[in-house]
């Protein structure tokens, strides 16, 4: 056999066992990581509606969707809404619960982030961030306080800065603000149905 | 080749040729990853994974391979192997693959690995091209351990996510950032040099 036979018949063989293996390993985990994907959804979805058992897509597009929770006896009791937005190095994919009226977030979620670790990163810290997201009124724009203050002596609309990460606070807010405005406009509009074939 | 007896071709990759180290190969994931003990511990798993198969395959078709498309081979080979532990992280070590992100697939193009192939490997037999590989790797995970644990309590206070430093502690966030990972592995190589030089001079 010359030479170039043999350097394309090798590469061909190596390239066909490669890409029957990662075909297998690909089928073979698929599944696994869908479920893993749903699950993170599902437990955040009851993390920021209380009480929920069940629920369904209610309105998807590119960058944000919204869930509608249900009690164990099928009656909507809140909204989830998983948006993405741009933060101060990247993505940032988080997601909030409120309640029927759209007028209290009840709790907030970074379900991703790449923020400088020590400081923005400090946007998925429940002592540092988060707690200060919990029972907000959302009948507006939420605004951030700065230096941060304690539980009791911030507004009802006001959540605390990160010392030393301005412009990851001020990111995650503007995601907030901007689809708030975005969700409530398609409830008036009537947008916010079960589709078919997303039953939960 | 001077032959070298088994125990020696493991423990070179622990400290002689140790690639982080000794080598400096493989320096992209080592300063990237290592911000936290747990993801500096992933990593190298995820690399020695990679390492140990690839040796282990490259070792036994190296007489197959026209030495023309060597390369080529090796890096088909190993981008298999890296894209199989990309998944299979995503599958059963979901957080994991979630803060390692996109450094699992560049696992690819760490020198190590095709340095190994190239300069080990494709010269010596199955065994000992896996008892190569298993040092290197535990040479790999080492300093990648030392380079996150001195990062993450100097940088957060924790070592593997327990609090270990008192509350006095006040965290040197640069240690966490690129910034300090540059300075931790150039005080670290330094060390390592230094220790070098003594022992030598001794003996």
């Amino acid at each position: 056999m010359n030479l170039s036979t043999r350097m394309v018949l090798v590469l061909t063989t190596v390239g066909l066992i490669s890409g029957g293996m990662l075909a297998t390993v690909g089928i073979l985990t698929q599944k696994q990581i869908e479920k893993n994907k749903q699950r993170e959804i599902k437990a955040a979805i009851s993390q920021v509606i209380p009480g929920t058992k069940d629920s369904g897509i209610l309105f998807e597009e590119e960058d944000l969707i919204v869930y509608g929770g249900n009690d164990e006896t099928g009656t909507l009791i809140g909204f989830a809404v998983l948006v993405s937005g741009t933060g101060f190095q990247d993505k940032i994919k988080l997601m909030y619960g409120m309640n029927q009226e759209m007028t209290k977030i009840n709790r907030l979620a970074v379900l991703e982030q790449k923020e400088t670790p020590g400081l923005g990163a400090k946007i998925a810290s429940q002592e540092t961030f988060l707690q200060f997201w919990e029972n907000k009124d959302s009948s507006g724009a939420l605004k951030l306080r700065k230096p941060a203050a304690s539980s009791s002596e911030l507004a009802a609309s006001e959540v605390n800065t990160i010392t030393g990460a301005t412009i990851s606070s001020e990111k995650v807010l503007e995601i907030v603000n901007l689809s708030l405005d975005k969700v409530k406009r398609l409830k008036k509009e009537g947008r916010l149905k079960k589709e078919d074939g997303h039953g939960s | 080749m001077a032959a070298k007896s088994i125990a020696q071709e493991y423990l070179k990759g622990l400290w002689d040729e140790n690639p982080v180290f000794r080598q400096l190969l493989g320096l992209c994931p080592t300063l990237a990853v290592t911000n936290a003990v747990i993801n500096g511990i992933a990593m190298g798993l995820a690399t020695s994974f990679v390492l140990i198969i690839s040796s282990v395959v490259v070792a036994s078709i190296k007489k197959l391979i026209p030495s023309q498309v060597r390369i080529a081979s090796y890096i088909v080979i190993i981008a298999t192997f890296v894209t199989v532990a990309d998944r299979f992280l995503a599958a059963y070590f979901f957080q994991i693959s979630k803060s390692l992100g996109p450094y699992i697939p560049l696992i690819v193009v760490n020198c190590i690995i095709l340095g190994r192939q190239e300069a080990f490997s494709s010269k010596n037999s199955v065994g000992r091209s896996f008892v190569d590989a298993l040092g290197m790797s535990t040479g790999f995970v080492l300093a990648l351990l030392v380079l996150s644990g001195i990062r993450e309590i100097l940088g957060m206070g924790t070592f593997l996510g327990y609090q270990v430093m008192g509350a006095w502690f006040k965290p040197w966030i640069i240690m966490i950032l690129p910034a300090g990972a540059f300075i931790t592995l150039g005080i670290l190589i330094a060390v390592a040099l230094l220790i070098e030089q003594k022992t030598k001079s001794r003996s």
